[in-house]
């Protein structure tokens, strides 16, 4: 098939760089190789956490501190793509969150500081509203709530955790549990199906009024695993927080991740009901490159292969962890351009023992040139009219710095200008 | 000591699709439309990869409740790795109904062109006892079929003798293999909805195809054999991929094969080779076409006659699940726009519930129904004269549960060429 430019991908900065492409007044048509990242993570736009994976100071104002990123790593994916793509990428994705019926608030100018599902504060930056109530910032004590039955989301451990990383400990945390409504005591259930339950206002209301019971101190506002309904969960999270008669903040649990659902699936209702095509179920790989360009890609589609001819594409490609790349014992190659991207003497070189440290597998991607087009490894352009964005990138490896919706949208915006002029 | 042997041994695209590929990351089941809708079903990521580390070909099956996945392959659509979920369940669905036995309503099913033949040389007395409440109360008693369910007419005149008929009255005689004159030759598999059910949409591919100025032959065929598959036999289904293997390889090369019903289309090009294991599918599957995709890849070729006459209509397009597994997009939105007049939006609200023979069934017609009700609800909310779709039981399920009228995309694309 012909299109006008192809998008391939299935995370944040893919689905950035298609808006980016459809509000230009341009034709794209994205290719989904399946559902990865935001499943996994987050979601939520982290734009610098850290300065760098080493220190324990969060930054105060991220767009300062990316501003000083790339003025120290000029070869950071920050530093290629352009502040100006981040902001820019950034007022894009807020109003395409308006429009598609968000609610999220946060600014570039101030991190917020909220708790993990372990009690850790973690600097964020746009969040949903449903998590604004838990900036660590404000001094009102917590009280984390959580379920009889739910396995992901440890409100003791949280608040044992919180109450000594919080100011010192001068502040109240404390946990509360209910038991859910109709659930029976070995039943196994996850995020997703408690968020589908939230959304029948009878559960949400019976377990208000056990919460109710339950927290006594009056002026707590109550951190909640992000459970708060899967498609209605603006509506959801305001009467919980009426019926509780609490602040209520949700907060991000282990994959499944509601968050990442919720936005996934309605920006992508989004973009296709308002005229982009996509395409399901059909990884990409093979780039047919002439004089420079590329051509086609195919796409592996049953039965045949499906060529996917167009002016310009962009790889929006995961990291490392979900297949983007064909790892062997030693060798890491690309998909499109079959590249060695990294050579090890072992597999064991590609991971730090310890969990916590940059893992060495998370950088494996395409060196890019300054336009992000992929690259050989004496900086050639693979093709001109290709351009990268997101994991895909070498060295782009945002989880120490906590950047990575900001990474996903700064590389996304700009990967989409790029094609657009290509 | 590891070689670069292993190297390539870890590429290849058995890797791939294989169990092993599986990271456990639940993205099957937070989609799967059966696990949404009923707590008793414990998904595809459990059902599949999971159970399929514990199966083994010497032992009895493990797993309960397999039959409630219904086969509409989200599952696989979402995989991030790519693992062939369904396929494991529709293994171990098969191993599981030769150790226990089938149902004779499951096995009746199965045999849908057996009975669909049988129901179109009865046609009035079969169409009479379909839509009798108190024959349709025997059957559910005696057969399992859902009182309530919609069961589709049968027609007398079936496809493949109206295009006898049609071949005789309109084709000059043939020189060598292709028709005087036309550019491409296309072999249609009409499948037994078109042949016993709905002989006009046959009609209508045909008439797309010849004012294209493209030859349509019709090979002998069997059933694609997905019902078969859904109602765990997947050895009849092998039967039957062989015998259109066999006759659909012995197509002159050059000679595309074209389907209008999603799953038929989706059982060629995919399923008997990668399910069904037949050999020389893979040869045939890569000649196959969905109607729509081979319409649109002339019109990328500039070879489709763009002369269409306005259709002046407000149409709404439901995504069969089993289109989104063809991998190939949305080919029937991209021709509907090419045709002025028509109107054309997707209702993006997932399965409609029905998966084939699934919802006919007694016990899972209410969960078939309660899987549809996001689309039924769209449907009605969008106040439209009729729904799309490509595949023929998600249009039963869309009339019966939202009560609308619904049409193959091609019905359109028919009448903008003038065609009735």
């Amino acid at each position: 098939m012909k299109c006008d430019i192809a998008v391939v991908g299935s995370g944040l900065s893919a689905l950035i760089a298609t808006r980016t492409l459809q509000r230009a007044g341009r034709d794209p048509v994205l290719i989904w190789p399946g559902l990865s990242s935001l499943y996994f993570l987050y979601a939520t736009v982290d734009v610098l956490g850290y300065p760098n994976p080493t220190t324990a100071e969060p930054v105060e104002e991220p767009v300062a501190g990316v501003r000083q990123l790339i003025a120290q790593n000029p070869d950071h994916p920050y530093a290629r793509a352009g502040l100006a793509a981040l902001q820019d990428g950034s007022s894009l994705f807020l109003e395409w969150l308006r429009e598609a019926g968000f609610n999220w608030q946060g600014t570039l100018a101030r991190n917020l500081l909220l708790p993990t599902a372990t009690g850790t504060p973690k600097p964020s930056c746009l969040v949903p509203t449903s998590m604004v109530a838990g900036d660590l910032q404000r001094d009102e004590p917590i009280a984390f709530c959580g379920f009889d039955g739910y396995q992901d989301f440890i409100p003791e451990l949280a608040a044992s955790n919180l109450s000594r990383a919080w100011n010192g400990g001068h502040r109240t945390v404390t946990a509360a549990r209910v038991s859910l409504p109709g659930v029976k005591p070995d039943q196994l259930f996850t995020s997703i199906d408690l968020a589908r339950s939230f959304e029948d206002a009878t559960f949400r209301r019976e377990v208000a009024s056990r919460l109710r019971h339950q927290v006594k101190d009056e002026g707590a506002r109550l951190g909640m695993p992000a459970v708060l309904g899967l498609t209605h969960d603006t509506d959801v999270h305001a009467e919980f927080e009426k019926e509780t008669g609490h602040p209520v903040f949700e907060i991000p649990t282990l994959p499944p991740s509601v968050l990442g659902l919720r936005l996934f699936d309605r920006l992508r209702r989004h973009i296709q009901e308002t005229g982009v095509e996509m395409i399901w179920a059909a990884p990409a790989h093979d780039a047919e490159v002439a004089n420079g360009r590329c051509l086609r890609i195919h796409l592996k589609s049953a039965g045949r292969e499906t060529p996917v001819e167009a002016r310009a594409f962009v790889l929006a490609l995961e990291d490392a962890v979900d297949g983007a790349w064909r790892a062997g014992p030693h060798s890491v190659r690309d998909p499109f351009f079959h590249q060695l991207l990294a050579h090890h003497a072992t597999p064991g070189e590609r991971t730090d023992e310890s969990l916590f440290q940059p893992q060495p597998f998370a950088g494996i991607g395409y060196p890019v040139s300054d336009r992000l087009q992929p690259s050989d490894k004496d900086g050639h352009p693979l093709a001109s009219n290709v351009f990268v964005a997101g994991g895909g990138i070498a060295g782009y490896d945002p989880t120490g710095i906590k950047a990575r919706g900001g990474m996903a949208i700064a590389t996304g915006y700009r990967a989409a200008q790029e094609a657009m002029a290509a | 000591m590891i070689t670069e042997d292993l190297e390539t041994y870890s590429d290849t695209v058995e890797e791939e699709h294989s169990v092993e590929a599986c990271t456990k990351c639940t993205a099957c089941n937070t989609v799967c439309p059966v696990a949404r809708s009923t707590e008793i079903f414990r998904g595809p990521k459990f059902l599949g990869p999971e159970s399929e580390r514990y199966r083994d070909q010497h032992e009895a099956t493990v797993t309960a409740g397999l039959d409630l996945c219904s086969g509409c392959k989200l599952c696989e659509v979402t995989c991030p790795s790519q693992v062939s979920i369904q396929e494991y369940i529709r293994r171990a669905q098969n191993k599981g109904a030769r150790e226990k036995g089938r149902t004779l309503r499951d096995w009746l099913l199965g045999h849908t062109r057996l009975l669909s033949r049988f129901g179109s040389l009865t046609a009035p007395l079969a169409n009479f006892g379909n839509s009798n409440p108190l024959f349709r109360l025997v059957m559910e008693r005696v057969a399992g079929i859902h009182h309530k369910r919609p069961l589709p007419k049968y027609q007398w005149l079936t496809f493949e003798r109206w295009f006898k008929r049609h071949h005789r009255e309109n084709s000059p005689p043939a020189q060598g293999e292709g028709r005087v004159g036309a550019r491409r030759t296309v072999a249609y598999f009409y499948g037994c909805w078109v042949d016993f059910n709905e002989r006009k949409l046959g009609e209508q591919v045909v008439a797309v195809l010849e004012r294209n100025g493209i030859e349509v032959i019709v090979p002998r065929q069997q059933c694609c054999g997905i019902p078969a598959v859904v109602n765990s036999n997947t050895d009849l289904a092998r039967k039957y991929g062989v015998e259109n293997v066999r006759r659909l390889s012995q197509l002159p090369e050059g000679v595309d094969i074209i389907a209008s019903s999603t799953s038929c289309g989706l059982m060629l090009k995919h399923d008997y080779a990668h399910l069904l294991e037949i050999p020389g599918a893979e040869q045939v599957g890569s000649r196959v076409y969905d109607i729509c995709e081979y319409l649109w890849m002339l019109h990328e070729a500039s070879e489709l006659d763009v002369d269409f006459q306005p259709v002046d209509t407000r149409v709404l397009y439901h995504a069969p699940c089993h289109l989104k597994s063809h991998g190939i997009g949305y080919p029937a939105m991209r021709l509907l726009h090419l045709i002025p007049g028509v109107r054309v939006e997707e209702v993006d609200e997932g399965c409609c519930g029905i998966s084939g023979t699934y919802g006919v069934k007694v016990e899972k017609y209410d969960l078939s129904m309660k899987i549809g009700s996001r689309l039924f609800e769209a449907v009605k909310a969008a106040g439209s004269d009729s729904v799309l779709a490509d595949c023929e039981t998600c249009r039963m399920q869309v009339e019966h549960g939202a009560g609308s009228r619904s049409a193959h995309p091609i019905d359109i694309l028919a009448r903008a060429y003038g065609y009735r």
